[in-house]
């Protein structure tokens, strides 16, 4: 009951945000939805079925890129959004099939190495990508179904309820995956792979549908994001944005499920503080970041939900 | 009677080591069959070999008169043959209660279904929750599994064996690590199962006392061999047998 509140309350709060916060908060807020959606994704198949990959920023990409081809050809964001997932759940799920043969260290390095060949790709495909100028003037194309409606999205505000109710969509679903009949499947995996084969479950099955869901929110993360910044270039697929939803989820904590999202909220609040003061801002953050990770073992958010031990 | 599972010439090969070397078994449906033997006698090897958790290096494995030699864990459970560990192998993080419901949502093949909640299932939550009863873990449901006892994670390891409502089910030392009132009381539940789940079981079991007192029929093997099998009072009378165990009161 008091979880629900809460989470109505900050809904509200969110609906409401333009109203009452500048610009500024706003596209803050828009970043750590994305943040929090690749994050979420991620942590299916880190905290849920015990993968740890370094890659998620070669599907992220696929998913900008996808979006961005689209939407310079076709200027309808539902197409740009939905054709940029599609991409990215396709390559994940091709990409899929090679990595989950493998787990542990094998696992995250191969899903290293194939992050960091589609960023080699989106350096080098001079044609299709830009190299590293990226895509530009990628339009914030209206929100249209033909003969029903179409709404403006070049006011910001308008565009950030578009990636809210994305957000919100994309986490209930989440939350609906992870308890259920499936996601208790994803976890008998992370408990123990060879008891999961042994009670009748294709573990091999299941590590591909985690690794294809988590490639489908990173696309979908990253197909939100060039409506915003008009731009996409190839540090997006760079193993360092990879990191990103590691730490955030390692900040907030794997075994909870809003883990990843109270990680995201901080991961991204002190960069954008601390980018502020120094160039160090890397080495900075990933102090801090230790340090709450020793200092929160099981994560930040475990502190507001120790109670039922939620996952 | 008919053979449950049938092998012929069956062998696994570490380097030159043989953990099981022309094994020719013909497990009866029905019978509670013990498989006994000394420390490294290919135990554990052979039911890693007859659950699919490992491939024979020759020889073949018939379940029911059909081939099975190469088929993967997860298909022989849905062919209705399932096993229990010797090193504990539960799903630590995850209730008890989760651990009896997976296995049962695997056998009424629901495990795919993404977006229905685990309370929604209710076929399977009726007979996870039968099953805690049985294997006396009612009270613990809502413990996480690494946090139980190791007497009650041994039954909880039963639990999740019995989960798949196996046909022919091994147990790998069920009740290693208790002590003996304690390995009664689990030896008498597993036979309690057998009768009325209608499911053959193939226990490895130390205790000697307990052996010969509840089996129908053991298996002996000593390195890798199957050296004898028969009814507990032959086996009894059994020379080489007694050789093996030499020292020991059998
Ligand atoms: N994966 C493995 N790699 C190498 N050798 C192995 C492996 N598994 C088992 N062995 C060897 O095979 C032999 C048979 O082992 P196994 O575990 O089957 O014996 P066991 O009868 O179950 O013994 P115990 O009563 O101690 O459980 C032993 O010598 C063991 O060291
Ligand atoms: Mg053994």
């Amino acid at each position: 009951m008091k979880t629900r509140l809460a989470i109505l309350i900050l809904v509200v709060l969110l609906a409401l945000l333009p109203a009452y916060a500048g610009k500024y908060a706003v596209y803050v807020v828009i970043h750590i939805l994305l943040l929090s959606i690749f994050s979420l994704g991620f942590n299916l198949l880190f905290g849920y079925t015990g993968l740890l990959s370094f890659g998620q920023a070669g599907f992220y990409a696929m998913g900008a890129y996808g979006c961005a081809k689209i939407l310079l050809a076709y200027p309808s964001l539902l197409v740009g959004i939905v054709g940029g997932v599609v991409t990215a759940g396709a390559v994940s799920l091709l990409l899929g099939f090679l990595c989950i043969r493998h787990t542990r260290i094998y696992f995250s390095m191969l899903t290293l190495s194939f992050g960091m060949m589609i960023f080699s790709l989106a350096w080098k495909w001079r044609d299709m990508t830009g190299g590293d100028d990226g895509l530009v003037g990628i339009p914030r194309a209206p929100l249209e179904i033909p003969g029903l409606f179409k709404i403006n999205m070049a006011p910001m505000e308008n565009y950030y309820y578009v990636v809210l109710a994305f957000a919100i969509l994309a986490i209930t679903l989440f939350y609906r995956i992870v308890h259920s009949p499936m996601g208790l499947a994803m976890q008998g995996i992370r408990d123990s792979e060879t008891r999961t084969a042994c009670i009748g479950i294709s573990v091999r099955k299941y590590r591909l549908l985690s690794f294809t869901i988590a490639g489908l929110y990173a696309g979908l993360a990253g197909a939100l994001l060039p409506p915003l910044e008009s731009t996409v270039t190839p540090p997006l697929a760079h193993w360092s944005h990879s990191a990103e939803p590691v730490l955030a989820t390692l900040l907030g904590g794997v075994h909870t499920f809003a883990g990843p999202i109270v990680g995201s909220v901080l991961f991204y609040l002190l960069k954008d503080i601390i980018v502020r003061f120094t160039e160090y801002w890397q080495l900075c953050l990933g102090i801090i970041v230790v340090v709450l990770v020793m200092g929160f073992r099981g994560g930040v958010a475990s502190i507001f939900l120790r109670e039922r031990g939620r996952r | 009677m008919k053979a449950i599972l049938r092998t012929e010439s069956l062998g696994k090969y570490f380097g030159e080591m043989a953990a099981v070397h022309e094994v020719n078994l013909s497990l009866q449906e029905g019978l509670f069959t013990s498989v006994i033997g000394p420390n490294g006698a290919g135990k554990t090897t052979l039911i890693n070999i007859l659950s699919g958790y490992m491939l024979p290096d020759r020889g073949k494995i018939y379940f029911r008169e059909k081939e099975i030699t190469r088929l993967g864990p997860d298909k022989r459970v849905k062919m209705g043959i399932s096993r229990s560990f010797q090193v504990m192998n539960i799903f630590p993080r995850m209730t008890v209660f989760q651990n009896i419901l997976l296995p049962v949502l695997s056998r009424l093949n629901k495990t795919s279904s993404a977006f229905s909640s685990l309370q929604s299932q209710k076929e399977a939550v009726g007979e996870a929750e039968k099953i805690l009863g049985e294997v006396w873990l009612q009270k613990e449901k809502d413990s996480r599994g690494g946090e139980l006892s190791h007497g009650d994670q041994r039954l909880l390891e039963l639990g999740i064996a019995v989960a798949t409502n196996p046909q022919l089910c091994f147990l790998d030392e069920p009740s290693s690590g208790m002590n003996p009132i304690e390995r009664i009381k689990v030896l008498e539940l597993v036979k309690k199962l057998a009768s009325e789940r209608n499911t053959t079981f193939i226990i490895v079991e130390h205790d000697m006392d307990i052996v010969f007192s509840l089996s129908d029929w053991i298996v002996v093997m000593n390195r890798g061999e199957v050296l004898a099998e028969g009814k507990p009072g032959d086996i009894r009378e059994n020379q080489e047998v007694r050789d093996i165990y030499l020292g020991e009161d059998i």
